[in-house]
């Protein structure tokens, strides 16, 4: 699997692009890096891999200048330096891509890559030669792509690509990518593997860092394990198992369950969609939901999942179509009508639109709630909000010192349990999940997987929107497949990864010139 | 007629500037003056002269003043810190007379005299007031109007406001004397521009829009008036335009002849005799009831007359 | 993906408010402290007394704006709408000669109502915050001066109506510390804002809008709803502030009001209110309002000239935000 072989990578070079060894980060308080290290060859994809907080981010800022370390040795090509901005950082040849892209959206592509080293002639800006920087750039990594495009209208794909092409514009030899997929479907992700490829092949060493062991395996030649601000080890990635690597991580062996479907067809339906649609992106959904039962959702990027979500939590609208919950047809109009049925949505961006960051995890879970906590006086019942949160956080084990933390300090994994927690309190038994383990480490993805099983288990009715398949596999009862806003087939749990993508990728013959319009224009 | 008045006038000041032989103060008194505004040059002037009357008199000497006309309560605030300092004696123009009336008991409990000028203040405790007889000194802008427009023929104003002391006075003084002396002048249109250039200038050319014969305008005070010279200008009229205080602009405008001619108060010298009623005060002496600090024409040929230039500021 | 574990935050965070009061307390403290010694005539009961005067009618105005800065809104129309609702106290007062409490209900009710307009312009309509409620300045600094006829209107047909702000009730009292009613109000003001925020479902919401609004939507809350009836309550609390300063002055006076938003603005963030919502409390806002208030009064004691008290007032505000941003930084 793995594309270079520790033989070929010997033969690129014999000094490291990058060393770095017995790293310390103290923050007030807090030790992130404790005798980190880590080293990068030339023409090597090196994946950095742990959980969250192990201090994989934290390493890669001291390398590129934003943090300074505390003790430990950097040395680029073998010369001991000090980086101490991400000025000098991009000046010795270091760039990040992160994972939020830092493009402006209303310049242009090429305006973006020369930001601050704009070419000038007699002082004035020479968009001309800027442009054709930028189109050699592109032609150097067979990019296909106008400079003149304004980023707001490429895709998170090809902004990426614009980001890559930024860093080899300041001739980078070393280049950081976190999380570089999150958002990209999976033909896009070829397209950036192959400029991984050629990259590689022309003797930069990339670091990558992404949660997904199948990339992880696809892209990168060795993998470097953090914990806890640790080193913990480095491995070569052909070679290494999957499970070895992820007890590495969590530092003891995770057991995978097995799926077990349960049988619910006595269950009654829960929630029925008869005939949703919205312009090009719903098309004519119809499918229902029973209690204790896991729909699951697959299908690619921009197949219409979440915006079938949203519709039926009537967070956006819905053009025709009906929705029956528990046997009764009902209107739902906007998010408060769906609550009022007992629909929860968990959305795909929690920070975005599930969870309200400033707040503490107490008025987090009761924030649906509040009603009901509000006496005749107007006063809100503290006591019982508190004795709730309680509850709850003890329920769902979520990991916080106390019900008064601020949301946003919470890891991810535990923000999607207190998300969780604002629906169970609001006794919804309708529950959709919105790309549940976006962004969620690998330890804390098999305890949310066993949430929702519970959550079926005591007879909740849940729908699980993702966009990877081994998820989906792991999880759902039953598998809606949707393409180009269609559903084009529902699956019994268990079917192939094969049958998932035949039809998520079954698109409707009558609108293919149609489609290849749009997609021109 | 015109002579006259502007003789009257020049006479008055002349016997203040008279009157205000220095005396030396044995006690470093500490007046606090109040105004009704800081940042416009007439303010600064009525400074000026409060600063040379400390100066002439051996006194220390405060001024303060909100950074609007319609700030009542701030101007309260700073009467009722300068109270809490304990001063000699205080200065005080009323933005409105109602609203210091407590503070103003307060003072004169406190056995604090109070000497009011400008505007003046609508009630009893102030010992004298330093101030222009806005209305008289109006009504010469109108028969300098009269005289220049030909005694007939439509005119206009553009005042400040219509709620302060001066704004009304000026009106009045103008319009009552059109009224009474010439019957051939109407004014066609009174308009409040809040002493505002930009505002004033656009209020000017909706009125010389509105009235293609219009013979003059009259602006009642500095901001008003550079309106009304805005105006004339970028409409390329020639109509007569009578102004009222002074300042660097409105004086090249009346040099260029774009502005007539103008009133001028004498700010400095109301600062002055400010400070000096003061004084008088706390030495125990009598002080009359109003002290008129006098008000005269100028023109581009008299402006500069030594006693005109006096009075003049920038 | 944070790599700095939380722990040390965790317990740091907790304290932010607390912390912060303390910051701003502070300082108020140290002003207070250089202007005594600097002057004898600084710490005497009337000049106290005169700073409370001072500081009540913004103080009252900064609660009101501070509510709408914690939904992460602005409101630029706090000045002039005050304005507007002592000019209706002055037509139910002195145009219809009705009794007192009407005309107090009256400018409350018109404050209240003008709180439900801006709301429902920013929450149905979208219209961002800063441009609806600058529009609605320039309307009710019009209605105004309209209703008005540019004239103050005086309540010198209502006995007593000055007492409001001016008269004492803790003075008949305990005669040696004559606090003003008007303080009095302010601090009771304080108090109900406080309580709102902290104990109810609406301050709950008002922290939960700021903090993230598309949240608090898709967990079914009418957004809407609850935001329009924070732009009404702080409408309301303005109509407060338009009662004292029309009792301060016994009158109403057309013109005033514009440039008043933005001291309620500054005693807000000095405060530690922040700008970006989500954050912000009472008692920082009215201390906030104090240091404003001692600082104008301190100087003028001092005697230093008008031009100056300005470069020092804002100053002052750069620095305090500035600590703001510090003590952030180094959590």
């Amino acid at each position: 699997m793995g594309e270079g072989s520790q033989a070929e990578l010997a033969s690129h070079s014999t000094t490291p692009l990058v060393e770095m060894t017995g790293i310390d980060k103290n923050f007030p308080g807090v030790r992130a890096l404790s005798q980190a290290r880590f080293e990068l060859v030339p023409g090597e994809v090196h994946a950095l891999m742990g959980e969250n907080g192990a201090g994989k981010s934290t390493l890669m800022k001291v390398l590129s200048g934003v943090y300074a370390r505390d003790a430990g040795v950097v040395k680029l090509n073998g010369e001991p330096v000090e980086i101490s901005s991400p000025r000098q950082a991009q000046d010795a040849g270091i760039s990040i891509i992160h994972q939020e892209l830092a493009l402006m959206r209303d310049l242009t592509a090429a305006q973006n890559i020369f930001i601050g080293r704009e070419p000038r002639r007699f002082g004035i800006l020479d968009e001309g030669q800027l442009n054709r920087d930028a189109a050699a750039i592109f032609k150097s990594m067979n990019l296909k792509l106008e400079p003149t495009v304004l980023v707001e209208n490429l895709t998170i794909a090809k902004q990426q690509m614009v980001e890559i092409a930024k860093a080899l514009s300041y001739r980078s030899r070393v280049l950081i990518m976190d999380e570089p997929t999150a958002a990209l479907n999976d033909a896009e992700i070829a397209e950036l593997f192959a400029i991984i490829n050629r990259l590689k092949a022309e003797g930069v060493g990339i670091v990558y860092i992404s949660h997904k062991m199948d990339e992880i395996k696809r892209i990168s030649d060795r993998v470097t394990v953090m914990r806890d601000g640790e080193y913990v080890g480095t491995v070569p990635a052909a070679e290494t198992p999957i499970e070895t690597i992820i007890s590495m991580m969590v530092g003891r062996t995770l057991t995978n369950e097995a799926l077990v479907i349960p049988n619910v067809a006595d269950q009654p339906v829960a929630l029925e969609v008869r005939g949703l649609n919205r312009g090009r992106e719903i098309r004519d959904v119809s499918f229902s939901v029973r209690q204790g039962e896991i729909l699951g959702f697959a299908g690619l990027m921009g197949a219409g999942r979440t915006e079938v979500a949203r519709a039926i939590f009537g967070a956006d609208r819905k053009e025709s179509g009906e929705i029956w919950v528990h046997g009764q047809r009902v209107g739902i109009t906007t998010p408060r009508d769906a609550v009022a049925k007992g629909i929860g949505y968990l959305s795909e961006d929690r920070k975005l639109f599930g969870l309200a960051t400033g707040l503490d995890v107490r008025n987090n879970i009761a924030l649906a709630s509040l009603e009901r906590f509000t006496g005749p006086t107007g006063v809100l019942n503290e006591a019982g909000m508190e004795a709730a949160a309680k509850d709850y956080i003890r329920q769902l084990a979520i990991k916080t010192p106390s019900d008064s933390q601020e949301a946003r300090l919470l890891s991810g994994g535990n923000q999607q349990k207190v998300v969780i927690a604002k629906w169970l309190l609001r006794d919804c038994d309708i529950l959709i999940f919105d790309e549940p383990t976006r962004g969620i480490d690998v330890g804390a993805k098999s305890e949310i997987y066993k949430l929702l099983n519970n959550l079926a288990a005591q007879g909740k009715a849940i729908i699980v929107i993702s966009s990877e398949l081994p998820e989906i596999l792991r999880l759902s009862h039953r598998i809606a497949v949707m393409c180009e806003g269609r559903l084009t087939g529902i699956l019994p749990g268990g079917s192939s990864q094969e049958e998932i993508m035949h039809l998520a990728t079954m698109r409707e013959a009558a609108m293919m010139p149609d489609e290849e319009v749009r997609r021109a224009g | 007629m015109l002579n006259r008045r502007t003789l009257l006038g020049a006479i008055s000041a002349v016997a203040m500037l008279a009157a205000s032989t220095p005396v030396m103060a044995q006690d470093n008194y500490d007046i606090a003056l109040i105004s009704k505004g800081f940042q416009h040059q007439f303010w600064q002037a009525v400074k000026a002269g409060a600063d040379q009357a400390a100066a002439d008199l051996g006194v220390t000497v405060t001024f303060e003043g909100p950074e609007t006309e319609s700030q009542v309560d701030r101007q309260m605030d700073m009467l009722a810190a300068a109270l809490s300092r304990q001063p000699d004696a205080i200065g005080f123009a009323a933005l409105d007379s109602q609203a210091a009336t407590p503070l103003l008991q307060q003072a004169q409990d406190a056995g604090i005299p109070v000497i009011a000028f400008d505007s003046g203040v609508d009630s009893d405790i102030p010992l004298t007031t330093a101030t222009t007889d806005n209305v008289a000194a109006a009504a010469l802008a109108a028969d300098v109007m009269a005289e220049l427009i030909g005694g007939e023929g439509k005119v206009a104003i553009v005042a400040h406001d219509q709620t302060s002391r001066t704004g009304i006075d000026r009106v009045e003084g103008f319009s009552n004397r059109i009224k009474e002396a010439y019957p051939n002048i109407e004014i066609v249109s009174v308009q409040y521009g809040g002493g505002d250039q930009l505002q004033s200038t656009e209020i000017t050319k909706s009125i010389l829009l509105a009235n293609p014969d219009l013979k003059g305008i009259f602006g009642a005070n500095e901001g008003s008036v550079l309106g009304v010279a805005n105006g004339k200008q970028e409409l390329g009229s020639d109509i007569v335009v009578i102004g009222y205080d002074s300042g660097a602009a409105q004086k090249a405008f009346i040099e260029s002849g774009v502005i007539a001619g103008a009133i001028t108060q004498n700010p400095v010298g109301i600062g002055y005799q400010t400070v000096q009623a003061a004084v008088s005060a706390l030495k125990g002496e009598e002080l009359p009831e109003i002290i008129d600090t006098g008000f005269y024409y100028y023109n581009a040929d008299n402006m500069s007359d030594p006693q005109i230039a006096a009075v003049l500021y920038d | 993906m944070t790599d700095t574990t939380a722990p040390a935050q965790k317990s740091g965070i907790r304290f932010t408010g607390a912390f912060h009061r303390l910051l701003a307390f502070s300082g108020l403290i140290a002003l207070v402290l250089v202007f005594s010694l600097a002057s004898p005539n600084f710490m005497q009961t009337q000049n106290i007394l005169a700073i409370l005067q001072a500081t009540a009618v913004n103080g009252v105005l900064a609660i009101a704006v501070t509510l709408v800065i914690i939904t992460g809104g602005i409101d630029l129309s706090v000045g002039t709408l005050m304005t507007f609702c002592a000019v209706i106290a002055g037509v139910i007062l002195t145009y219809w000669g009705l009794p007192m409490p009407l005309g107090i209900i009256g400018a409350i009710l018109a404050g209240t109502a003008s709180g439900l307009i801006s709301g429902t312009v920013v929450a149905k309509l979208k219209v961002p915050p800063f441009i609806a409620t600058l529009g609605m300045m320039l309307i009710l600094k019009g209605l105004s001066l309209v209703i008005s006829g540019t004239r103050p209107i005086y309540f010198n047909d209502t006995p007593g109506f000055n007492q409001i702000a001016l008269g004492s009730v803790v003075g008949q009292i305990i005669p040696a510390v004559p606090v003003p009613n008007g303080v009095m109000i302010l601090f009771a003001v304080a108090l109900l804002a406080s309580f709102v925020l902290g104990k109810t479902a609406l301050g709950r919401y008002t922290f939960a809008l700021g903090s993230n609004e598309e949240a608090v939507r898709l967990s079914g809350v009418n957004v809407d709803r609850w935001k329009i009836g924070v732009y009404a309550l702080s409408g309301a609390i303005v109509g407060v502030g338009g009662v004292l300063i029309a009792s301060r002055l016994n009158s109403a006076q057309p013109a005033l009001g514009q440039g008043y938003e933005l001291e309620a603005i500054a005693a807000v963030v000095i405060g530690g209110t922040s700008l970006s919502g989500g954050r912000g409390t009472v008692l920082g806002t009215l201390i906030g309002a104090l240091i404003i208030s001692v600082l104008a009064n301190g100087l003028r004691i001092l005697s230093v000239a008008q031009e100056w008290q300005t470069v020092v007032t804002g100053t002052i505000i750069i620095l305090a935000v500035y600590a703001d941003i510090l003590r952030r930084r180094n959590l």
